[in-house]
C-alpha cells in the first residue's frame, strides 16, 4: 500500500517572478490510500497538483508537512523499485530504444552483458526489437511511450507512477496504450499510480479513483470505488459500454464540476 | 535537380559551387576595374601554388593553426565548463553572470597592449588574446543551452536514483552539446578574425603575417594567396567541427 497521509507541498516559484512569496503551494491535506497491485487514478483539472503528488510519491519532492509510505517504508528520496513514467515520456533523445530502455541499470552500475540479459526479454515483449537502435526522433508517440514502459519496466519496480501518460497520443493509439498496459499489468503485480485530466480514462482503468480540485492549493474531494476493474473480474465484460461506466464517468464529471473551477479540456 | 549521395556531399557540392562563383566574380571584378591591387584569381592561385612549392605556405600556415588550437584548447573547456555549471546552478550563477555582464561586451581586443605587456611578443601574448575572446562567448552560449536542459529531463533521470554527476555527464552535457559545437563554430570565426589582428603585430610567422608582409612588398599576388589560405584554414577547421558534430550527435541526423 502506497499511504498518504496529512501532506502538502510546495513549489519554488520561478525566479523570473519577481512579486509575492518565494513558494507556492501546490497541494494541502492529501489524505489517501492506494491499494498494492492495484490501478489507481487521481483525477482533476490541470494545475490541481496531481503532478506535484506524483513527485513526492517518487520521492522527486520532499513534502513540506505530511508523509508518505511505500509498504510501511518511509519515502526519503528516489527509491529504486519505484518507476516514474513521464507526460512526454520523458526518453533522452540522445539515447536509442535500448540505450533508454537500460538507462535506469546504467545508472545503476550494472555490468553491460547483464544489462542485455535483463533488457532484451522486456524489449521483445513490448515489440521493440526491432527498433532497438532508433533514436527517439525516429519513432511514433505509441512507440516512444512503449520505450517509456520498457525503461520502466527493466528495474522490475513493485510501483509504477504514471504522469498523464496517455495525454500527448491521438484518441485510437491512446485507447491501444491503456489495453496494452493492462495487458503488461497482468504479468506483473505491481502497483500502479495513474494521474490523469480525463475521466473515461480513469473510470475504464482504475478500481479505485481520487478527484481533487481547487488550486495553490489543490485538495483531494472524493473517492470513487470501482469493483469492477478489480483484475479478478476485468475482462468479464465490455466495461466501457456498460451503464455503470457511464454512470461513474457522469459521478466523477459531478463531482468535478461541484467543486467549482474547472478549465476547457479538464472536464470533458 | 536532385543531387546524389548523403547531406555530406551536397555540402560539399555547395562550398564547390560557392568557391567557383566568388572566382568567376573575381574575376570579373579584377577586369572591370584593372588595377594592380585586385589581379585576378588565376595569378593569386599561381601565387598560392609558388607559395606551397618552396614551403613558405606551410610554416606560416602550422604557426596559425598552432595559435588558433592552443587558443582553443585553453578557453573551450573551461569556458564550457564554467557555463554549464552556470547555466543549472543559482549558486554559481550568482557570481558567473554578474562577471559576463561586464566581460562579454568589452571589446577585449583594446587589451592586446596590456597582454602583450604581461605575456610578452611572443606567441603566449597572441594565444591569450584570442583565448580570452573566445572565452566568453562559449561561456555565454554554454550557460543559456544549460539553461535550457528541459526540466523534465532531469526529473525523468533523477527519478532513476541519478546521483549529480550522473545527471551532468548523461543529461546536462549531451543535452547541450550541439549548442556547444555551435559555439565552437561561431568561435572559430572570431579566433581567426582576431588572430590576424594578433599576427600583424611582433612576430615573423602566420597567415597574418604574410599577408601584411606582401602588401608591405607590394607583391598583391602573395597577399591574396594568403588570405586564400587564411580563408581555407576557416574552411578546414569549420568542416572538422561539422565531420565531430556527425561523429558525437547521431541522434541530430535523424531527426527529419
Amino acid at each position: 500500500m502506497v499511504a498518504v497521509r496529512e501532506l502538502a507541498l510546495e513549489y519554488k516559484r520561478a525566479a523570473a517572478a519577481a512579486s509575492g512569496p518565494d513558494r507556492v503551494p501546490a497541494v494541502a491535506d492529501i489524505t489517501c490510500q492506494f491499494r498494492t497491485a492495484a490501478i489507481s487514478a487521481i483525477v482533476g483539472p490541470s494545475g490541481c497538483g496531481k503532478t506535484s503528488i506524483v513527485q513526492a510519491i517518487a520521492g522527486l519532492l520532499a513534502p513540506s508537512t505530511g508523509d508518505i509510505s511505500i509498504e510501511g517504508m518511509p519515502v526519503r528520496g528516489v527509491r529504486p523499485r519505484t518507476a516514474v513514467i513521464f507526460q512526454d515520456f520523458g526518453l533522452l533523445p540522445w539515447r536509442t530504444v535500448e540505450g533508454n530502455a537500460e538507462l535506469p541499470l546504467v545508472i545503476a552500475g550494472i555490468r553491460r552483458s547483464e544489462r542485455r540479459r535483463r533488457v532484451d526479454p522486456v524489449l521483445r515483449e513490448l515489440g521493440l526489437s526491432a527498433f532497438r537502435s532508433f533514436f527517439p526522433a525516429g519513432l511514433s508517440g505509441g512507440m516512444k511511450q512503449r520505450v517509456a514502459i520498457a525503461r520502466a519496466l527493466v528495474s522490475e519496480p513493485d510501483l509504477l507512477l504514471m504522469d498523464e501518460p496517455f495525454s500527448s497520443l491521438d484518441a485510437l493509439t491512446r485507447e491501444a496504450a491503456q489495453e496494452f498496459l493492462l495487458q503488461v499489468r497482468c504479468s506483473r503485480p505491481m502497483t500502479i499510480i495513474l494521474v490523469t485530466h480525463s475521466i473515461e480514462e480513469a473510470v475504464y482503468l482504475a478500481e479505485t479513483v481520487f478527484v481533487m480540485s481547487g488550486r495553490n492549493p489543490g485538495t483531494m474531494r472524493k473517492r470513487f470505488d470501482i469493483p469492477e476493474n478489480r483484475f479478478e473480474s476485468r475482462f468479464l465484460t465490455d466495461f466501457r459500454s456498460s451503464q455503470r461506466y457511464l454512470e461513474l464517468c457522469g459521478a466523477i464529471r459531478a463531482a468535478l464540476r461541484e467543486s467549482g473551477r474547472t478549465d476547457d479540456g479538464a472536464v470533458q | 535537380m536532385m543531387l546524389p549521395g548523403g547531406a555530406g556531399l551536397k555540402k560539399a557540392r555547395g562550398i564547390i559551387i560557392a568557391i567557383i562563383m566568388v572566382a568567376v566574380l573575381w574575376a570579373i571584378a579584377s577586369r572591370v576595374l584593372a588595377r594592380p591591387f585586385l589581379p585576378g584569381p588565376g595569378s593569386a592561385m599561381a601565387a598560392l601554388v609558388q607559395l606551397v612549392a618552396d614551403g613558405t605556405l606551410f610554416v606560416h600556415a602550422g604557426a596559425s593553426l598552432g595559435r588558433v588550437l592552443w587558443a582553443l584548447a585553453f578557453s573551450f573547456v573551461p569556458a564550457a565548463a564554467l557555463g554549464l555549471v552556470a547555466g543549472r546552478s543559482r549558486r554559481a550563477n550568482a557570481f558567473v553572470s554578474p562577471f559576463i555582464y561586464i566581460v562579454h561586451p568589452l571589446p577585449k581586443v583594446a587589451f592586446l597592449p596590456i597582454i602583450m605587456l604581461v605575456f610578452g611578443l611572443g606567441d603566449v601574448s597572441k594565444i591569450v588574446l584570442v583565448g580570452i575572446i573566445i572565452f566568453s562567448q562559449i561561456l555565454v552560449s554554454a550557460r543559456d543551452s544549460a539553461r535550457r536542459v528541459p526540466r523534465q529531463l532531469i526529473d525523468s533521470v533523477r527519478s532513476l536514483g541519478a546521483t549529480r554527476f550522473d545527471l551532468a555527464m548523461r543529461v546536462v552535457v549531451p543535452a547541450t552539446l550541439p549548442d556547444l559545437l555551435t559555439s565552437l563554430r561561431v568561435s572559430l570565426g572570431t579566433a581567426i578574425a582576431v588572430l590576424f589582428l594578433a599576427e600583424t603585430f611582433a612576430t615573423e610567422t602566420g597567415l597574418g603575417y604574410l599577408i601584411v608582409d606582401a602588401w608591405s612588398r607590394i607583391d598583391y599576388p602573395e597577399m591574396y594567396a594568403a588570405i586564400m589560405a587564411l580563408s581555407m584554414l576557416g574552411l578546414g577547421l569549420f568542416v572538422i567541427v561539422d565531420g565531430a558534430e556527425r561523429l558525437l550527435c547521431p541522434w541530430r541526423s535523424e531527426r527529419v
